[in-house]
């Protein structure tokens, strides 16, 4: 699912109120576990007056994608001119691929445009309008390149295509036969920007995919026709909705007649000469609206984790110098595993394979805390212990000749010490965190980076776009550092 | 019957005998100095007489309380013992003030009013009343010593521990805080002072215990042990001493 949905401001700055109170990660659970999708509504004669919930992808530019906030693309503007042609309304949820299509099979949503192909596996559970567009695999090369034009000319080169796409087969098919090599990548960003480094020579992608990065001037030119692929369809539920297929079929006629398609498809395909390379501060401006909002989540899950990551780490720091032999094995352990594996695996761990092993599901906050906060509590832990072990053994014996306890030597006379020992040390364990926050983003956690990517991954601008991902990250651990700082002198004199 | 009485105590660090069978009484009001070569087990003897170390064998009774007996509150029999340290030990992160206050308070041995009193009195009473406020390190060593000794006798204890408490000191400081302790044994505190100071020893002591390799070699009076001692190892150690 994508957690933008799922986690609008509002929530943030309640679950961060609640942080405070300490409730912390059960809170968040209970908030995760809360939002739920509408019902579907009987089929009644009319689509008219109706309003629908309609699922579709995070992220599949040019049908669907994030500009400023808002959901444009193909997809969206046509449902909507159908929409609003047919007099019903609809209610968008950007849920991601495979979850609107699970999200359309248990009826939480009514129906789904996701530039979904049409196919004869998908025809047997859901009921599909008539195609609203024909797709197709086409090859592109750089802007500057003038050696190749044909499919003859890739004799002995590599080409790009994206993993699991027609592209990809398509490619495959025809590589034997023209001596080419084929190399999958995940993302169509990432696809242009190798060619354009000249890792490859050409790519091969879905022909609308490629004609909107192509308009948003990605630095690729298209060298052949399109090869005929499959078609696109809108789904509803098979035996659902039966009037709401109905009416987008009679509106995508009436918006073909009229000529409308044709201007929407235009306005994401046409040539480069009508679009214009936008300045870098149109780029900002666009940009920063998003990239605030995955800061917020990336300071949220950054400070809820810290937070966690000092109870942990105190918990298990104190087993550490434990005089018991299994209380230290316990501590020990914990602290090899999570220093001792990669945070990308932990979180990967945590997101794909604990729900598989608990039939659980896990949403992608709660992963990714649980990740970064046990990830963290593992080296506060080594903090809190060198801390601890830092403070001069003769203060413990002074307190304890003058009858005080263990745990109020511990209290009054050592952790005062050893805290101001370890600031420092926490402070540089926080802003690793923060920087470590980014790798969530593999698992979708719409944290700043990966808001970063959704943009490149629709304006091809990948160099600026991280220039500016760097510098708000930049900005936020300078300030953070000197703040930091401030207290530590204030409170540690 | 005695304030401190030790049985065949034996300490051991792994397979290396520290102490190797001790027997001493002390009587309440009586001033114990013991004195040898370096790593003859004095401050180990010293450390089992408040339980700082683990005792190996033998017994400790102290006011009564039999420390090898599992069953005995330790906190509350160190609340009467004293302790003062080669290095002072005090909190760094405490103004001295605090140093005193905080066992009394935190012990609810004394309300903040009594206690801060109570500290003002013996700060007082060690001559270092203007310190209150300060932070120990701001203090020479004399001075840290000296509230070191206030420190420790904020819980009115009835027993005195000291380990060398003026050998990390610069020769001209030592006298400030030896006077301290003079005036202790005035009052007939009840104390153990492990010293390196033989003069000091001779002339506040009313028993002298020299130990060698975790053994009790000599005892007795300072006039005998140091007038006349018995035993050859008595003689060649004050001879390189004096
Ligand atoms: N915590 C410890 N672990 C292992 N061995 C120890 C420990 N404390 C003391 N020892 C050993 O026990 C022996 C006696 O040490 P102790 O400190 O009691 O001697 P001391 O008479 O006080 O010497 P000094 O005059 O130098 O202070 C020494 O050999 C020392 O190395
Ligand atoms: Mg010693």
């Amino acid at each position: 699912m994508n957690p933008q949905e799922l986690f609008p401001l509002h929530i943030l700055q309640r679950a961060g109120r609640r942080l405070l109170a300490l409730t912390g990660l059960l809170a968040v659970l209970a908030l995760v576990f809360g939002p739920p999708a509408s019902a579907a509504v009987q089929a009644p004669h009319s689509a008219t007056g109706k309003t629908y919930v309609i699922g579709t992808d995070t992220t599949f530019a040019p049908f669907e994608f994030r500009q400023g906030g808002e959901l444009v693309g193909i997809d969206m503007d046509l449902l909507r001119a159908i929409a609003e042609k047919q007099g019903f309304k609809v209610e968008i949820q950007s849920l991601g691929f495979d979850a609107a299509l699970q999200a359309l099979q248990s009826d939480q949503v009514d129906g789904v445009i996701a530039g979904m192909s049409i196919t004869d596996e998908r025809r047997q559970v859901f009921d599909f309008s008539e195609p609203y567009f024909d797709s197709g695999v086409q090859m592109a090369v750089a802007e500057t390149n003038t050696d190749i034009s044909s499919y003859e000319d890739l004799k002995g080169k590599t080409v790009a295509v994206k993993r699991g796409s027609e592209g990809e087969a398509f490619a495959k098919s025809i590589a034997g036969k023209y001596g080419f090599t084929v190399k999958p990548l995940d993302q169509s960003a990432t696809m242009y920007d190798d060619v354009k480094a000249g890792n490859s020579v050409a790519v091969f992608d879905d022909y609308p995919v490629l004609a909107y990065g192509i308009a948003q001037n990605n630095g690729l030119k298209a060298v052949t026709e399109k090869e005929r692929g499959s078609s696109y369809g809108f789904a509803v539920n098979k035996g659902n909705n039966p009037e709401l297929v109905q009416a987008f079929n009679t509106g995508l006629a009436e918006l073909k007649a009229s000529g409308e398609y044709q201007q929407i498809l235009d306005k994401y395909l046409a040539a480069p000469e009508s679009a214009g390379k936008s300045t870098f501060w149109e780029l900002l401006t666009q940009s920063l609206p998003a990239l605030l909002k995955g800061l917020v989540l990336t300071l949220f899950a950054t400070g809820l984790s810290i937070v966690i990551a000092l109870i942990l780490g105190v918990g298990f720091g104190f087993l550490k110098v434990s005089r018991r032999v299994w209380l230290r094995g316990i501590a020990t352990a914990y602290v090899a595993i999570f220093r001792g594996t990669p945070l990308l695996v932990q979180a990967f761990f945590f997101y794909f394979g604990l729900p598989q092993l608990t039939g659980r599901p896990m949403d992608v906050l709660t992963a990714g805390v649980l990740t970064l906060s046990l990830n963290a509590g593992a080296y506060m832990t080594e903090i809190v212990r060198g801390g601890v072990q830092s403070v001069d053994p003769g203060q413990m014996e002074a307190s304890r000749s003058l009858g005080l306890g263990y745990f109020k030597s511990m209290q009054k006379v050592v952790i005062p010490q050893a805290v101001k020992i370890m600031t420092p040390s926490f402070i540089n364990q926080f802003v690793i965190t923060l920087k470590d926050s980014s790798l969530l983003a593999v698992i979708g956690f719409a944290e700043l980076t990966y808001q970063g990517q959704q943009i490149y991954a629709s304006n091809f601008r990948t160099g600026e776009t991280l220039l500016i991902v760097a510098a708000l990250y930049f900005v936020v651990i300078t300030v953070l550092i000197k703040l930091s700082n401030i207290l530590d002198k204030r409170f540690n004199k | 019957m005695s304030k401190i009485h030790v049985a065949g105590l034996t300490k051991s660090f792994g397979s290396n005998e520290v102490l190797k069978g001790l027997d001493v009484d002390v009587a309440e009001g009586e001033v114990v100095c013991v004195i040898g070569p370096s790593g003859s087990g004095k401050s180990t003897f010293l450390r089992c007489l408040n339980k700082l170390e683990d005792i190996t064998g033998g017994k400790v009774v102290v006011d009564g309380f039999d420390l090898t007996d599992p069953k005995v509150d330790l906190d509350k029999v160190r609340q009467h013992i004293g302790m003062v340290f080669q290095h002072f030990n005090l909190f760094p992160h405490m103004s001295v003030l605090e140093n005193i206050m905080l066992a009394p308070v935190e012990l609810k041995k004394l309300s903040r009013p009594q206690a801060r009193n109570k500290a003002l009195e013996l700060l007082e009473r060690v001559g270092l009343a203007s310190k209150a406020d300060a932070r120990p390190a701001q203090l020479s060593g004399g001075q840290k010593q000296r509230v070191a000794i206030a420190r420790a006798l904020a819980m009115s204890p009835d027993i005195m521990l000291f380990d060398e408490a003026t050998s990390a000191l610069d020769p001209e400081m030592v006298g400030e805080v030896l006077q301290v302790i003079r005036d202790l044994a005035a009052e007939g505190m009840t104390m153990v002072v492990v010293t390196h100071e033989m003069g000091f020893a001779r002339e506040v002591s009313d028993r002298v215990i020299f130990m060698a390799d975790g053994l009790i070699v000599e005892e007795g009076s300072p006039e005998s042990v140091f007038g006349a001692p018995r035993q050859p190892r008595t003689r060649d150690f004050l001879a390189k001493v004096l």
